[in-house]
């Protein structure tokens, strides 16, 4: 469901979401849709291949003058698929409907697969939500904190880091030094950082330029 | 003449595994150190079958064989997905290099990718031995006697290093994926081969795990050594359930002997599963969907 009714059509922005010719190959889940009662903004199938990520990142902040939510629903998922916010990693499990405020830095992995597939509905509030949202939990067994990674080790991964791009695998670095954020608790951006330090120390100030502007685009940072 | 259109039949009937040797190659290629990169086994030979693995040989500066091995294990889990580390192949035959085999999934399922990693100064006698496509050769510079002496002294360091448990999990990992391949071929002499193989190595797990310092080779002596514990007898027992089994194994004795060894390796060395709990549960995954 989204803004034109075109399936093809992806920029997510406000409207009163309109079915998709696709929707209405799915009567399964339109019905489930139909039968939630919300006002959807844009509902979508995400599927995230194994060894896919979405690097750490804010949501919505263009939108901020309605309240809405994103609520995950998992269709087909695995115990290497998960959300990390707040140096927490929480595996998104079928059988709920999972509220995430994108507002907050997050990033989203799927490191060994198989396929992770969501169906994804913004939704703006309104009494059906509230009433659908009104006993929200958190079983702390879902929220699993990340360790702290101290200075030893984020120099040994920078080093490793650095090994590759000596090599030639420069995109490799970076992505490992990116991965970290979904292996410890990170101060937010420390993922992007590293890597401007890493091309810093081989000696590449327009590539360190640019990843510390991706990460105050990608977090949304004014200051 | 009529044109024919062959490019849809061509296509279809295109070996399964190209896009990810592709893929590979491309990532592989990336780094000048790469000096050949050349395919081998029945994908060379337009043999391959669905099973077929993937077997690249990868030539590398002598002098950088060394940093390049050590970041082989990085690279292919975050290029390649790679389920795990590499397993170092005791099966390839010694061409003066080290062979890897990673498990790759790709399109839904695992596949078995063989890497045989070269000091460039051997890959002219390498080419004479065996039949190879090559798909990169950048033709580089001879290289010095002390570059030489450096791949050398480390190719041997590194197959003389003791495998840890973890390294001896993985082995079961990979040569289960094998013989999977070898039952469904119906190649029982190779699948008799590489069941002894996997019981050989639980056999080194269970001596690496429990008597580290043995003085005794092969299989002498594990009843002394071993059975000293409740933990060890247990060991023993699952040691000897493996090789009381048949000599030619069916698919359900395979995923049995996986699960026998996921279980020894908790009780003996649980360490030895430490960052691989997801990577156990996405194997088992794959191998359900085969």
């Amino acid at each position: 469901m989204n803004a034109s009714g075109d399936a093809a059509d992806v920029t997510i922005g406000d409207c009163a979401a309109r079915p998709t010719g696709l929707l209405g190959n799915m009567p399964a889940t339109a019905a489930f849709l139909a039968d939630l009662g919300l006002n959807f903004m844009w509902v979508r199938l995400a599927r995230l291949e194994g060894n896919a990520f979405l690097w750490e990142h804010r949501d919505y902040d263009e939108l901020d003058q309605v309240e809405r939510h994103r609520l995950h629903i998992p269709l087909h998922t695995n115990s290497s698929a998960f959300l990390v916010t707040g140096g927490t990693k929480v595996h998104m499990a079928g059988g709920r409907i999972w509220r995430l405020t994108p507002t907050y830095a997050h990033g989203v992995c799927n490191l060994l697969g198989p396929d992770r597939i969501h169906l994804i509905a913004d939704v703006y509030a309104d009494d059906t939500y509230r009433r659908l949202a009104r006993r929200p939990a958190l079983h702390p067994a879902v929220a699993e904190p990340l360790p702290a990674a101290d200075q030893t080790t984020l120099a040994e991964r920078l080093e490793t880091a650095r090994n590759m791009a000596t090599l030639g695998y420069t995109e490799a670095a970076e992505r490992m030094l990116l991965r970290l954020f979904y292996t410890y608790a990170l101060p937010e951006g420390t993922a992007y950082d590293l890597i401007a330090e890493l091309h810093t120390s081989l000696g590449d100030m327009e590539a360190a330029t640019r990843w510390t502007a991706a990460k105050r685009r990608l977090l949304a940072l004014t200051a | 003449m009529p044109t024919l259109q062959l490019a849809e039949i061509t296509q279809a009937n295109r070996p399964a595994q190209l896009p990810l040797l592709s893929k590979l190659a491309d990532i592989l290629a990336t780094s000048p150190a790469v000096t050949h990169l050349m395919v081998r086994g029945s994908l060379a030979h337009g043999t391959a079958d669905r099973l077929s693995d993937v077997d690249f040989v990868v030539g590398v500066h002598d002098a950088q064989l060394p940093v390049f091995i050590e970041a082989l294990d990085t690279l292919m889990s975050v290029e390649a997905g790679a389920l795990l580390p590499g397993w170092r192949d005791t099966i390839v035959a010694d061409l003066g290099g080290l062979g890897m085999v990673f498990l790759v999934p790709d399109d839904g399922r695992l596949h078995q990718i063989d890497l045989y990693l070269a000091p460039a100064s051997r890959i002219p006698r390498l080419r004479e031995t065996v039949s190879t496509a090559v798909i990169l050769d950048r033709e580089p510079a001879p290289a010095a006697t002390p570059d030489i002496a450096v791949a050398e002294s480390f190719a041997a360091a590194f197959l003389a290093r003791p495998r840890t448990c973890t390294e001896l999990l993985i082995e079961h990992l990979v040569l289960a994926v094998l013989l999977h391949k070898r039952i469904k071929r119906g190649q029982r002499f190779v699948a008799y081969s590489e069941w002894h193989r996997l019981h050989t190595a639980t056999k080194d797990l269970v001596k690496t795990a429990l008597a580290p310092a043995s003085q005794f080779w092969g299989w002498y002596q594990l009843r002394e050594e071993i059975a000293v514990t409740p933990i060890g007898r247990a060991c023993l027992g699952d040691l000897d359930a493996a090789i009381s089994g048949p000599a030619i194994p069916e698919a359900a004795d395979v995923n049995g002997a996986i699960e026998r060894v996921l279980a020894l390796v908790e009780r003996a060395c649980p360490q030895a599963l430490d960052n691989l709990h997801d990577a156990v549960t996405a194997y088992r995954t794959y191998q359900e969907l085969v």
